[in-house]
């Protein structure tokens, strides 16, 4: 099933995502991070880069999270594996080097 | 969104059937050309996902665009790309090809 309206012999290859897939937030538990990144967009005018610290945040929440799901199965089935919403990565590598260095810097000036 | 950070952005999906819906997702770019640029590190796509009766969810796709787009004279003049995705309906036994994933 082709959404492009042309006739060349080019069609589009998806390609999968570098980290995987995000499981569904089934619970919404990081739904209010969500609304503060998507407030935040809304009064900057849809600038990505100026809600950055937002992403940022929804993103700690996911990693941050174990699933309430997955804490039923766990007492259902006695499995030690709880499933997070998102994998643990270092901050660094998801791109927001630049916004944890600002924090590191903010913290010595307060003490 | 600047080539080269990366961004966030959310879709959503509702079920709004009585019954438990199994979909899986596959997405595309707009203009053609622009898609060899988009580089997605984690989104919902590909993977089978349950959607409860009445269950709306929250999507999120975290990407960034390949900064070698801004050094491309073909993509001078684009300023808008668009992303889509499609659901379909799981199937038992069926999964999307995809080349060297899994």
């Amino acid at each position: 099933m082709s959404t492009a309206m042309n006739f060349s012999n080019k069609s589009f290859t998806p390609r999968p995502p570098d980290k995987g897939a995000f499981p569904l937030d089934h619970f919404g538990e990081c739904s209010a991070f969500k609304e503060r990144f998507m407030e935040c967009l809304r009064q900057s005018g849809y600038e990505s880069a100026a809600c950055r610290q937002s992403a940022m945040a929804y993103l700690e929440c996911r990693m941050d999270r174990r699933s309430l799901y997955s804490l039923k199965c766990f007492l259902l089935f006695s499995s030690f594996l709880l499933r997070q919403l998102m994998a643990n990565e270092p901050l660094e590598k998801l791109g927001f080097k630049d916004l944890i260095n600002e924090k590191s810097e903010e913290k010595p000036a307060k003490s | 969104v600047v080539p080269g950070e990366t961004a966030l952005a959310f879709y959503k999906a509702k079920n709004p059937t009585d019954k438990p819906i199994i979909g899986i997702s596959t997405y595309n770019v707009v203009p053609f050309e622009a898609g060899q640029y988009f580089n997605k590190i984690q989104c919902f796509c590909f993977e089978e996902q349950r959607l409860n009766p009445q269950e709306e969810v929250d999507m999120p796709v975290f990407f960034y665009i390949d900064p070698e787009f801004a050094e491309d004279p073909k993509m001078a003049k684009v300023d808008l790309i668009t992303l889509s995705y499609t659901f379909f309906e799981a199937k038992e036994g069926q999964k999307l090809p995809l080349p060297g994933y899994h």
